[in-house]
């Protein structure tokens, strides 16, 4: 009779949440006085493509490097897979994948080389090796280059690459670290088609990126600024609920001269380049079209073209880390 | 602990130190080119050293060793004197630069089977001609030692002649035969602290380190398939630098394998912690390098390596006590010129212990410690 009470009371290994691949709480990273990441609290579900958003130095990377179980939290924790992060590193470093910032192939080894490497450390072998190298070779547009030193691949195909060695052994989650960052427009597509095609099959892909236009490729956002989550949700969210302010593209000659006015401006929330065009935010004012072509007028830009648009992601990026940033000097 | 995953580490490793167009030569050309060149200063071929003999025995024995010497080709004799006291003021003058003395009683003492010290006295003011004459002087009694023992159909290792150099002047010459011993400790701390600390900092700058403890790749499976390969070009290295020096410079060997193999594993731990600090305080390769040369320094000039200890103020001799080099410089070239072993050299070896436990345990627990957080 003892024997079964105590096995009602021990609980059993928390069984992930269904749906659930990574769910944080109050993960903190401190160096010495700096707090890179202040205790941050989400989840993250499985199959979700989860972009994790912030200006550098906003604690992207040491929030990936603890949930990988490369640094320990100073405080709070994380469970990945259903398993505590902390405790259980070696078994959740076996089922994801991390594709590093730089991309961490070696390369003064060749392409097959590299893919022996990491396929016999995650304890791939026979057909199974053959299998999955085909595979990668395949997806990073390889085959016929297998003996090719890494360092000379472009920048397009060593990504691909190190895609393939991170998801060698096919793991459930892959973390990517700013994965397009030196990518030029047409290999970044090119890659987020792979990553779609991951994600298809069944990864949780967590993407940390700085490219907005990538941003709406995710099926969820957080944003993070100095070590804060500041926001969180699906892009038609965060452009809803975050995001009442008018939002107006401005066309105009001299665009660094009329930004500088505009930023002085009292009647201006927000002013700041997109593409080729400006963006200006006149707040939630009811007769912001009116205001903004005075201010134009008086920043010397009278009569330019000015259209009122719907917030991009990018927009509702500027706008919350704007409001941070006045809200910290504040205290 | 995955055998697979340290040997598919030390693979890589291996791979890419063949592929490193820097890091070859440095390894495997440059300790046997120093040894080459310094060798060829140092052992340039003197002949017609000029040579006093001091014969107290006045037998046939001594006789034929004067003959030795005069027929060698490398002394001529330009004098015999009747005391030991007479040699210093004809070197003092310059007027020889090798005595050798035959002790009273020698033929007696070797025909009774007991052994005869028999000295060569060098001056050493002029290292060169000296380190080679001490060389060459005992190159001819140890020759004519084996034909005497082979005539008598004696057993080789038995009692005999046993020639002693003094040198006056500089008791602490550097020869080319204190110089393999030294040159073989220092390639090893390169080789080991140096080069090792580089590939660590190297694999930290271009973030492979970091997709390493992604895998599952363990902290002591790394250290050891990164510790391991250099070992293994340690001892090519080493094994290359004695087989010149044995095999070119004909440096005689007259130690044992043993002492010297464990106070080179001794040095070999203390150099793999100094590399792993190294590593962990060096953000760059180019800091690796700067923090490398700093220790260098030191380590060449207090350590006995270039300057005798002995020549030193004394109040720097205190500093040379930490210098792990210090220890295992006396263990190589004692064992190697004189076969001293461990009755000899035990102060030595605990030294080097005590530098080997303390450095290494501090490397790679430090080491595991940052790769940690
Ligand atoms: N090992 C470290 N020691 C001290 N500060 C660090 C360390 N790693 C990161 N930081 C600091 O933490 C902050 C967040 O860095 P990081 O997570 O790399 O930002 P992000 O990836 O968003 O650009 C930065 O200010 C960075 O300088
Ligand atoms: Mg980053």
């Amino acid at each position: 009779m003892a024997l079964i009470t105590r096995k009602h009371i021990l609980k059993p290994p928390a069984p992930a949440a269904p749906g659930v691949a990574i769910s944080v709480q109050s993960l903190t990273k401190r160096f010495g006085d700096f707090t890179a990441v202040g205790g941050v609290s989400f989840e993250v579900g499985t199959g979700e493509i989860f972009g994790f958003l912030g200006p550098n130095g906003s604690g992207k990377t040491t929030t990936i490097r603890m949930l990988c179980g490369t640094i320990a939290p100073s405080s709070g924790g994380a469970r990945v897979l259903g398993l505590d992060v902390a405790a259980e590193a070696e078994a959740v470093r076996a089922r994801i994948g991390y594709m590093s910032q730089k991309f961490s192939l070696f390369e003064d080894l060749t392409v097959d080389e590299n893919l022996r490497f990491y396929g016999g450390v995650y304890g791939l072998d026979g057909s199974r090796f053959t299998a999955r190298r085909a595979h990668i070779l395949k997806m990073a547009d390889l085959i016929g280059r297998e003996n090719e030193l890494t360092e000379n691949l472009s920048v397009g195909w060593k990504q691909r690459l190190a895609l393939g060695c991170a998801t060698i052994h096919e793991p459930e989650l892959v973390f990517l670290d700013e994965p397009t960052s030196g990518v030029d427009p047409l290999a970044r597509k090119d890659f987020w088609e792979l990553l779609y095609e991951l994600a298809a099959s069944g990864v949780t892909l967590f993407v940390t990126t700085h490219y907005m236009d990538e941003a709406a490729n995710c099926s969820r956002l957080a944003f993070i600024y100095r070590g804060d989550i500041v926001a969180i949700g699906t892009p038609d969210e965060l452009r809803s609920r975050e995001m009442r302010d008018r939002i107006f593209e401005v066309e105009v000659a001299d665009t660094e001269a009329v930004l500088a006015a505009l930023e002085n401006d009292a009647d201006v929330r927000e002013v700041y380049m997109s593409g080729a065009l400006l963006h200006v935010n006149m707040g939630e004012a009811d007769g912001a079209a009116a205001l903004l072509d005075v201010a134009l007028a008086r920043a010397g830009a009278a009569g330019a073209h000015a259209s009122r648009v719907e917030p991009s992601i990018e927009d509702v990026f500027v706008h919350l880390v704007t409001r941070e940033q006045r809200e910290r000097s504040v205290i | 602990m995955n055998p697979r995953r340290i040997r598919l580490l030390m693979w890589k490793e291996v791979l890419q130190l063949l592929r490193d167009k820097m890091m070859l030569p440095l390894i495997f050309v440059m300790p046997v080119m120093q040894l080459v060149m310094f060798g060829y200063v140092v052992g340039a071929d003197v002949t017609n050293l000029r040579t006093v003999i001091v014969d107290q025995d006045h037998t046939a024995t001594s006789r034929a060793i004067t003959e030795a010497f005069s027929s060698s080709g490398y002394f001529r004799i330009v004098d015999r004197l009747d005391s030991e006291g007479a040699i210093r003021p004809v070197m003092d003058a310059g007027d020889a630069a090798v005595a050798v003395l035959l002790p009273p009683g020698m033929e007696r003492d070797l025909a009774g089977g007991e052994k005869v010290a028999l000295e060569i006295v060098v001056d050493g003011s002029d290292s060169k001609t000296a380190s080679v004459a001490s060389g060459y002087a005992a190159q001819v009694v140890a020759s004519f030692e084996r034909e005497r023992l082979t005539a008598l159909g004696a057993m080789p290792d038995g009692p005999g002649i046993d020639a002693r150099v003094r040198v006056l002047f500089n008791p602490a010459l550097r020869s080319v035969n204190a110089m393999i011993p030294g040159l073989v400790t220092m390639v090893l701390m390169l080789s080991v602290s140096s080069i090792m600390s580089q590939a660590v900092v190297r694999e930290r700058e271009r973030g492979t380190l970091e997709q390493l403890f992604v895998t599952p790749i363990g902290r002591a499976e790394y250290v050891i398939g990164k510790v391991v390969p250099y070992v293994g070009i340690a001892i090519i290295q080493t094994l290359s630098v004695m087989m010149v020096g044995v095999f070119w410079f004909r440096v005689p060997f007259y130690g044992s394998v043993w002492v010297m193999t464990l106070g080179l594993l001794l040095f070999m731990l203390a150099g793999i912690g100094q590399g792993l600090i190294i590593s962990m305080i060096s953000h760059t390769r180019h800091q690796a390098q700067q923090t490398t040369m700093f220790i260098l320094i030191p380590t060449m000039v207090l350590s006995g390596f270039i300057f005798p200890i002995e020549s030193m103020p004394a109040s720097i001799v205190p500093l040379t006590y930490l210098i792990p080099m210090r220890y295992i410089l006396v263990i190589a070239r004692s064992n190697a010129m004189k076969g001293a072993g461990f009755e000899a050299l035990w102060p030595q070896f605990v030294a080097m212990a005590a530098f080997a436990v303390v450095m290494f345990g501090f490397g790679v627990s430090r080491f595991r410690k940052q790769l940690a957080d």
